[in-house]
């Protein structure tokens, strides 16, 4: 039992920075139809930054502002340099996929020219151990779940309840009909990406302080279990990815703790192919056509 | 310089081969697959299991034959082809786009994680070693003689890959593969069975990809899970578009211009002391950006794929009477 909980304890800490990921990545893709596969760049760009900012400052709320600052430049720039030009010229979607895999390239190699490709420790004091309920965590995995749920909850009210968010939703519904009505699509999807990439960044600093330690591809390794549970919940639905991403979350840190963590990666796409195969469309979407495009 | 350039056309004639199984799966049938080089992999670890024999302990793999190298590989293509119609058979029934993309990852970093972390099927990190100038002794060459041979002997397969697929290439097999991936239900209208046809080119396509990775293993000599990462399978996506996607000319063109001319010219920039990163990554950068620019400015590559047209249409055609009763 005491076990048990204690996997549910660390299990809860991954979920909340894949929640931070998976959520980010399915805004991106919500808004624009791309499927970002250097979403994991923007993870490791934040990691850097927060690196370079903690060294710095000393600081770890200047870190944790410097990550997702950067991470939202990133994103941003991502967009209206390469897929808002993709989208403008009306390309298809599984193009600007392919053009997402070139870019991730090109940022992992930048990074390598920049930082090196060796492994940079990131140590910061764990803190103090807090005991909730049954589960004991560290200050760090504490704090890293309360942020968690702050951005969610954050991202939930502006999605739900600003003029902004009801305009994500019409662009992410129908980018056409949307842009009739009087939305600049291409200002809501440009915004969309920078909230994005400020969750993205943030969520790049969480996962390198829990981790203490990343390189150049460690957001792109980080990236394929996002994809997993953003693919699991419903791509493009930002709740539905929630959930998938708590599911996928737990299940890992269960398969890492009962099996072995090295097979984690294997048994995270194990989840995803059968996810994908019996409902395409994710485990909380409504949709029941398969997948035929 | 004699050796070097031997080196660089028997890279590039093995790279060759995959980028034209590759075409099969993306030029022709239209799949973005991303466990390509799964395949690759599998090939080169399949031929070095049969060829280096019996595993010395402490090194633990499977099979462990020593049989000679041609029937390695016509085994390691055969495993290729298998491998190929299991991940097919399930990644290729109802999913296409991003969904048929990211299941066929997941399916290659299965197998990375198995072939890097599973000691006892290809002895995890440390990989395969040991097949060393493989049919010289048969052959009795020397090691210079045998540079030499094993560049013809690359050659050679390149040549019988291009000359099979330029038949393919015209065949009515191929024609449908081309409607599939302009209209896959305009096709099935017409009564292609859409499953079957890329069931077989993907299976096409993952024995190529056996082939190169058995030459591969044969040119290494040895073959460990730091020799490639699943997602360098967009060198060859870069080669196929710059060249021509669909093309095979513009595929063989674009290996030459991506793996030769840039993997090549790059090797002789002055290396900056202590950072010995720099060159490869500024390779992987300019590989990726020519990946987006061509996506972006001349998606149909050097050598664009011939389109084929409506025959023209019947002069004076009439729309037949409307009869009345």
């Amino acid at each position: 039992m005491h076990e048990l909980l204690l996997t549910l304890g660390f299990g809860l800490v991954t979920a909340s920075i894949l929640a931070l990921s998976a959520v980010a990545f399915t805004l991106e893709y919500a808004v624009t139809n791309v499927a970002n596969l250097s979403h994991g760049e923007i993870l490791t760009v934040g990691a850097y930054a927060a690196y370079v900012a903690h060294r710095v400052t000393g600081s770890a709320l200047v870190a944790a502002i410097a990550a997702a600052v950067a991470g939202g430049a990133m994103a941003l720039a991502v967009h209206t340099a390469v897929i808002d030009r993709f989208v403008r010229r009306g390309t298809p979607a599984i193009t600007t996929f392919i053009a997402t895999l070139g870019l991730s390239f090109v940022l992992q190699n930048v990074l390598v020219i920049f930082f090196g490709a060796s492994n940079v420790a990131y140590t910061i004091p764990q803190g103090a151990p807090v005991q909730v309920g049954p589960f004991s965590w560290t200050g760090t995995e504490w704090k890293i779940i309360l942020s968690a749920l702050a951005v969610t909850a954050v991202l939930y009210v502006i999605i739900s309840r600003t003029k902004f968010g009801k305009a994500l939703r019409a662009v992410s519904q129908n980018r056409d009909l949307a842009a009739v009505s009087g939305i600049n699509a291409h200002q809501v999807a440009a915004a969309t990406w920078f909230l994005a990439g400020l969750v993205a960044g943030y969520a790049g600093f969480v996962l390198a302080e829990s981790v203490g330690s990343f390189n150049p591809y460690f957001g792109f390794q980080f990236f394929l279990i996002t994809l997993t549970a953003s693919v699991a919940g419903g791509l493009g639905k930002p709740f539905s990815t929630l959930a998938g991403a708590i599911i996928v979350g737990l299940a890992l840190e269960f398969t890492g703790g009962y099996i072995s963590a090295s097979y984690e990666l294997a048994f995270a796409f194990l989840i995803l192919a059968v996810v994908i195969l019996v409902r395409p469309r994710g485990l909380f979407t409504n949709a029941r056509r398969t997948v035929f495009e | 310089m004699i050796q070097y350039l031997t080196s660089i056309l028997t890279e590039g004639a093995i790279f060759g081969i995959m980028a034209l199984g590759l075409n099969v799966i993306w030029g022709w049938s239209g799949d973005f697959d991303l466990a390509y080089y799964g395949y690759v992999a599998l090939g080169a670890y399949m031929t070095l299991v049969f060829t280096i024999g019996h595993p010395l302990p402490p090194a633990q793999y499977i099979v462990g034959l020593q049989l000679p190298y041609l029937v390695a590989i016509v085994l390691a293509v055969l495993a290729s082809m298998l491998a190929g119609l299991v991940v097919g058979l399930i990644a290729l029934r109802h999913l296409r786009g991003i969904y048929f993309s990211i299941v066929t990852l997941g399916a290659v970093y299965v197998v990375y994680v198995l072939a890097s972390q599973y000691v006892p099927l290809f002895d995890g990190y440390n990989g395969l070693s040991g097949l060393i100038d493989p049919m010289g002794d048969v052959l009795g060459l020397d090691f210079k003689q045998y540079q030499y041979f094993f560049l013809g002997f690359s050659l050679l397969v390149f040549v019988l890959v291009y000359l099979f697929l330029s038949r393919v290439s015209g065949s009515r097999f191929t024609l449908a593969l081309r409607t599939l991936r302009e209209d896959e239900r305009a096709s099935a209208a017409f009564g292609r069975d859409i499953y079957r046809l890329k069931l077989k080119a993907y299976v096409l396509g993952a024995g190529l990809a056996g082939l190169g990775g058995a030459l591969f293993a044969g040119y290494l000599s040895a073959f460990n899970p730091s020799a490639w990462q699943p997602i360098e399978v967009i060198i060859l996506y870069s080669a196929i578009l710059v060249g021509g996607r669909g093309n095979i000319r513009g595929v063989v063109l674009g290996v030459f211009v991506m793996i030769v001319l840039i993997q090549e010219s790059t090797r002789f920039l002055p290396e900056i002391p202590g950072h010995p990163n720099i060159i490869p990554a500024l390779r992987a950068i300019i590989i990726g950006a020519v990946l987006v620019l061509f996506l972006r400015f001349r998606p149909q590559g050097l050598l664009p794929e011939r389109r084929y047209r409506d025959r023209e249409p019947v002069p004076n055609a009439k729309p037949a009477p409307v009869t009345t009763a």
